[in-house]
């Protein structure tokens, strides 16, 4: 525990003192300030009567009044992938350095002359980067919660439950960022891949159509086979939209919430700091 | 005394690329340092000084043989319990302040933060930082990031010292400071292995020496064993002629008169009472007879000559 600690209070005061913690939140509060300003809703008792986005008038679909609930849960769900993206990038941008920084030469020394496991240390520093990226995501998404609900006085306790999606796919690509930072020591090319391959996860979920387009079988099995070793971006991008949205929710949509994405999305962040503990265990310094 | 560090065979290659032999760090080295106990690691670049230390620690891990700390193989993480280390060329993360810096490694090391708070300010006032504890290290000049360095490799009270190049960038009061520091804890009972380059310091502060040259021992023992010319003595006797000199001589003895008095160079301790006795036999005067002392640096560098002669 006192590892732990140790290494948070290390992560927290670096992303401090490096002016990474104060972007992360200030880039956060400016697209909260921005969302907060460009919405004004009109609602008489209770059902809206019009809305402005950016000052300009809503189309309301030749309805008078839509009910509120219906809004906000529309508003949520779509509104949720979009915090998605932005919370997966900004995470990785501001911990993928993490490891390489600490593998740097005179460094480390400092860090594995201690009583610590290699495993434990390189594990306190994955919390530690997952406290601070979580800590982001329930800043933005508690936020802009609290301003919908101020605004509209619908609570939907859904919208804040999509964050834990979100927090899954970052843990599964810090994961992998550790990875990649224990085997190359360096953030550039732990950012890079990262984001490589959440883009092309979120290109694999066509897996079907690819295989269908490409001319060998072995491309074909090669083609699915990667749909299932990577981690799934866009299913999980699309369970939080059905998950924040429920029941209301079309069927095409729902029908991603099964466990199989969740699960091989997982596995692959496990594997991969299986990987990362056991090569940092071997890694000569 | 307790043995604290403990090296035996120890061996280490590192890979090279392909096509390439190996490159042979470590080929067998065995030392031990006692509690209480300075001991000065010393050789040329490449040597094997710095593989050593990082094996000590777990850094690096031995191809062969053994290595313990506080009787713990280093395997164990918990052999570095009670082990400080200072490395040469160290980073302590500079957007820390001294207490910031010292807070977590003594809580990595296990400590308490009671007990933390209690040992900060009067570590840092041995290391003479007290003005400094709550200024980012980044505002630190070399000499004093290295104080601060030794702070934290002393925050969680260990038995073991490691430290790699210890007074790098100090000025020479503060190098002083930092000798009579480690004394103090190798009087406390604390094993001290010291690296450095600085021969003089090791000569000043060190009770045992291990000299290493291509990853083998090439001279071990205490640092008067070692700067000791065991068959050179410094004569000072009267008469000295040249008749003496040329019995000296006769005997197969080197005789040099330097200054007055004479530098003899002999096989062993017999052959020198012969030469004694020759002397009194003569009737001459024995006034002083002293063996010749070398530097550490002149035993250093005599090691690496006979390097250059053998390649």
């Amino acid at each position: 525990m006192k590892v732990l600690v140790a290494n948070i209070e290390d992560v927290m005061r670096e992303a401090a003192a490096r002016w990474t913690l104060i972007a992360y939140f200030f880039l956060s509060t400016i697209f909260i300030i921005i969302f907060a300003s460009a919405i004004n809703l009109d609602i008489v008792n209770g059902a809206l009567a019009g809305a402005k986005l950016f000052g300009k008038e809503v189309e309301m679909g030749g309805h008078n009044e839509i009910s509120i609930e219906k809004l906000v849960l529309g508003f949520e769900s779509g509104f949720s992938v979009f915090l998605y993206f932005i919370c997966t990038f900004l995470a990785i941008f501001a911990t993928a350095h993490l490891v390489p920084r600490m593998q740097e030469k005179g460094t480390i020394d400092l860090y594995l002359s201690r009583p610590v496991s290699r495993v434990r240390l390189l594990l306190s520093r994955y919390i530690a980067g997952l406290i601070l990226a979580g800590s982001n995501v329930i800043y933005l998404m508690g936020t802009i919660w609290l301003i919908v609900a101020w605004k509209t006085h619908v609570f939907h306790p859904r919208f804040l439950l999509g964050g834990t999606i979100i927090f899954l796919i970052i843990a599964v690509l810090l994961a992998f960022a550790f990875l990649v930072g224990v085997v190359t020591s360096s953030t550039a090319v732990s950012i890079m891949t990262s984001y490589g391959i959440f883009f092309f996860g979120l290109m694999l979920a066509a897996h079907d159509k690819i295989a269908a387009a490409v001319s060998k079988e072995w491309q074909a099995a090669l083609i699915n086979a990667l749909y299932w070793i990577f981690p799934k971006s866009a299913e999980l991008g699309q369970a939080v939209i059905a998950f924040v949205g429920g029941d209301e929710m079309p069927e095409r949509v729902l029908s991603v919430l099964t466990p199989a994405p969740f699960l091989s999305t997982a596995a692959f962040g496990v594997v991969c700091l299986v990987l990362a503990s056991w090569l940092f265990t071997k890694k000569e310094f | 005394m307790t043995t604290l560090i403990e090296v035996s065979g120890l061996r280490k290659l590192y890979r090279s690329s392909f096509g390439k032999p190996k490159i042979t760090a470590l080929d067998g080295i065995d030392f031990h340092v006692s509690e209480g106990e300075m001991f000065g690691l010393l050789g040329p670049n490449g040597a094997g000084k710095t593989t050593t230390v990082k094996i000590l620690l777990g850094l690096t891990h031995p191809t062969s043989g053994s290595a313990s700390v506080g009787g713990l193989p280093v395997k164990n993480p918990e052999s570095r319990r009670h082990v400080g280390y200072l490395p040469e060329g160290h980073k302590i993360p500079n957007y820390l302040t001294a207490r910031q810096a010292l807070s977590i490694f003594g809580r990595m090391s296990g400590m308490e933060t009671s007990a933390i708070q209690k040992r900060i300010p009067e570590l840092l006032e041995r290391v003479r930082l007290s003005q400094w504890i709550d200024v980012r290290v980044k505002k630190f000049s070399k000499g004093m990031t290295q104080r601060l360095g030794l702070a934290c490799a002393l925050i969680h009270s260990p038995k073991v010292l490691l430290l790699d190049e210890p007074t790098d960038g100090v000025d020479p009061v503060g190098r002083r400071e930092i000798r009579d520091l480690l004394r103090e804890e190798a009087k406390n009972g604390c094993a001290v292995l010291l690296n450095s380059h600085l021969l003089s310091e090791i000569e000043l502060t060190c009770d045992r020496v291990a000299m290493l040259r291509k990853g083998k021992v090439a001279a071990f023992g205490s640092v008067e064993e070692l700067t000791r010319k065991t068959a050179t003595y410094k004569m000072v006797a009267s008469p000295i002629d040249e008749s003496l000199v040329a019995a000296f001589r006769e005997t197969g003895a080197g005789v040099e008169r330097v200054n007055g008095h004479m530098v003899l160079s002999v096989t062993d301790v017999e052959h020198l009472n012969a030469l004694v006795d020759k002397l009194r036999a003569g009737g001459g005067m024995l006034n002083e007879l002293t063996p010749v002392r070398s530097t550490l640096e002149d035993v250093f560098v005599d090691l690496i000559r006979a390097e250059e002669v053998q390649q």
